[in-house]
């Protein structure tokens, strides 16, 4: 029986529910369909998250779940073209870009590119070369209700992108995600696989940018697999417009020794949904992540990160600064949990808000769940406006306001800034950063 | 040549802060080039007047004028009375990490300089100017890439707040209790960088609680604030007096 009969009995199934089933009907079947039938089925038993569902009650889909979607159109010559404008990062020799249009890669001649020891492939190469690895990197990290867009993504990818860092690689590597559309209710379904070998090193940089004029809803996943003693650097940074919706899920893997660094900035994009979902599952594992979530007119951010210790000496860090100006809103939520097994296991959580507009509005949550005795867990929330004392200070120097409510919120965000660690990505989130600043002119006259 | 003496006019200034009146008809006149105490008792408004005449929002003017240079103070925003040449020595600097010592210094320069229809600063004489103030303020090198007062102390703190007005060369300086908290040596480098602005342009306003710092920074005139008003004015050698006898003493004579 397939998923269509077992499932279409669902009437009152949202239209874009059902537009999603369409799509899976219409896909070619391959080499991992069993997964992707599995994930079609729990998708569609679950449905779109509603207001019941904790983690989603800050971001309601109704409008979302209205909406009838088609694929998003691949790559043309006329897409791939003027995406180098597009890039945080710009094109030069010092960074490597791949570009990825509605999710499909556009990979230069051969279907495969080796930069600086690191193997570019796309997924449905891998589909049909090595089914079983595939396989293996797509199942689901943990529970299926938190992440029922993952496994939306997971039966419906049409193709993607796998990258084995082999050894250590100097030459950062940026994933462009253009979305683009000619015609309204598109979506895409990017997925990116990234592992790192034992003991491997690698910067990676998924930057998301639209052009066009329609921008298609974008399901996107990416998955870090860590092995032994690797190390990454991951950045993902949204700068899409006011009228595109996002949903990321971003699942990390870590082994034994290994370090990950990872960095989420929202930029733009009318609601964005990011999600991270980390296992420390050997001993001595260690993530850092740092979210950098900017909010203004109407826009909506909601992150959730959770992470799992789930053995001994594990170590993570969370760290957001959320701004809030016009009527935005912007949602942190975080949770640690620490397995009965992962003693000396030690965390840290810190979310601070800075709200510019008396109608924006900023929530963080930072949650603890531990299971194990001998941890160091901390964390801590806070939520305020500008300082009066500082902005005065500032005032009474001769800066006028818009410049020194600028410093101030730059000086706010500054701890996740410099914890960048390629200069040109820090460089480049810090110009976009400014020009929506109060005094979109600040700094200039100290470069 | 009949040029007006008179920097800073105040009139009748009344001042209130959470629904209480801490200035009440408040009269003092500062000449150019001229050095003023204004000494008082706590809780008598030395730092409200600093506060109002910086433009602070909190303090509600109640009734009164301000006239500086001939404008009217009071109907200025914060930053363009310190664009015009008045400066605000904090009692309490704030520490604003982030935000980098230089950098403000140079956005505080360069501002004032566009206001007076002046180029930006250049980099390189600026960097010279800072360092030269920093030795003469006896500022260690760090300062240069941390943040505002991040981490400062007290005294260092004061000096910085010293060394942002050599810089910035105001025409007006208020400095509100420059003096607390320094230890003699403080106190000594705090004056010199004071005594070094001073010229027949520009006029200090200190105001202390002690007698102390004016031993290294003579006034022209003090001025003894109680509730609100200056309720006795005089030489330097009221100074003296006032640390011989104690505020009692005016407040005393005022009553008598």
């Amino acid at each position: 029986m397939s998923v269509a009969q077992r499932t279409s009995a669902g009437a009152q199934r949202s239209a874009a529910l059902r537009s999603f089933e369409a799509q899976w009907l219409a896909r070619e079947p391959d080499a991992i369909l069993p997964l992707r039938e599995q994930a079609m089925e729990r998708m569609l038993r679950l449905g779109l998250p509603g207001a019941r569902d904790e983690s989603w009650r800050y971001t309601p889909l109704r409008q979302l779940g209205a909406r009838s979607f088609v694929d998003a159109p691949p790559a043309t010559d006329e897409t791939i073209a003027p995406s180098a404008s597009l890039s945080l990062l710009g094109v030069s020799e010092r960074v490597a870009t791949v570009l990825m249009v509605n999710g499909h890669p556009v990979l230069p001649g051969a279907i495969d590119l080796t930069i600086d020891g690191t193997d570019i492939s796309s997924l449905k190469s891998l589909a049909r070369t090595d089914p079983g690895l595939l396989t293996r990197f797509l199942a689901p990290l943990s529970d299926a209700e938190e992440s029922r867009f993952d496994l939306l993504n997971t039966a419906l990818f049409v193709d993607g992108l796998y990258v084995r860092v082999k050894a250590r690689c100097a030459t950062p590597i940026v994933i462009l995600h253009l979305a683009t559309a000619d015609r309204a209710d598109t979506v895409s379904y990017p997925r990116v696989i990234i592992e790192v070998a034992p003991g491997a090193h690698a910067t990676l940089i998924e930057h998301h940018v639209r052009q066009g004029a329609y921008t298609p809803f974008c399901n996107s996943s990416s998955h870090l697999a860590l092995r032994r003693g690797a190390a990454l650097d991951h950045y993902r940074v949204f700068a899409t417009d006011a009228e595109s919706t996002h949903v990321d899920s971003l699942t990390v893997g870590q082994e034994r020794d290994s370090v990950c660094r990872q960095f989420t900035i929202v930029l733009g994009g009318g609601l964005v949904r990011a999600t991270l979902d980390a296992r420390l599952s050997e001993p001595n594992a260690s993530l850092e992540n740092s979210s950098l979530l900017v909010g203004h007119e109407q826009r909506h951010v909601d992150c959730v990160n959770v992470v799992h210790h789930a053995a001994a000496d594990t170590r993570s860090r969370q760290t957001a600064r959320s701004i809030a100006s016009g009527e935005s809103r912007v949602i942190f939520n975080s949770k640690v949990v620490v397995d009965a097994g992962a003693v000396h296991a030690e965390s840290q959580q810190s979310c601070r808000g800075l709200l510019l507009s008396p109608t924006a509005e900023i929530d963080s949550r930072p949650q603890l769940e531990i299971h194990a005795d001998e941890v160091k867990c901390a964390h801590g929330a806070s939520t305020g406006r500008l300082d009066a004392d500082m902005l005065f200070y500032l005032l009474a120097r001769g800066l006028d306001r818009e410049t020194a409510q600028s410093l101030l919120i730059y000086a706010f965000l500054g701890e996740v800034l410099v914890a960048m660690t390629v200069p040109t990505a820090r460089a480049a989130i810090e110009t976009a950063l400014i020009t929506q600043l109060p005094n979109p002119d600040l700094f200039r006259s100290m470069r | 040549m009949n040029v007006d003496k008179t920097l800073l006019k105040i009139d009748r200034l009344g001042a209130r802060v959470g629904g209480k009146q801490i200035l009440d008809g408040l009269d003092l006149e500062i000449g150019a080039g001229e050095v003023h105490a204004i000494m008082g008792p706590n809780g008598s408004g030395k730092s409200t007047l600093a506060q109002v005449l910086a433009g602070r929002e909190d303090y509600e003017v109640t009734s009164g004028s301000v006239t500086f240079q001939g404008r009217d103070l009071l109907a200025m925003a914060p930053e363009e009375r310190a664009r015009a040449g008045l400066f605000l020595g904090f009692q309490y600097p704030v520490e604003i990490p982030g935000v980098n010592n230089v950098y403000l210094l140079k956005a505080a320069l360069n501002s004032k300089r566009k206001a007076a229809g002046e180029p930006e600063v250049d980099a390189y004489e600026f960097l010279a100017l800072v360092k030269q103030k920093m030795k003469l303020m006896q500022i260690s090198e760090s300062f240069l890439t941390r943040g505002v007062n991040e981490g400062f102390s007290g005294g260092e703190k004061k000096r910085n707040e010293i060394l942002q007005m050599l810089v910035l060369e105001p025409t007006l300086a208020i400095l509100d209790e420059t003096d607390s908290g320094l230890d003699i040596d403080a106190l000594k480098i705090v004056s010199e960088g004071v005594n070094s602005l001073k010229d027949a342009r520009r006029s200090v306003v200190l105001v202390t609680h002690y007698q102390r710092l004016l031993n290294y920074i003579v006034p022209d005139r003090v001025h003894v604030l109680s509730r609100g008003r200056i309720v006795k004015s005089g030489d330097a050698s009221l100074a003296l007096e006032l640390e011989r006898r104690g505020y009692d003493w005016v407040a005393g004579e005022k009553a008598a």
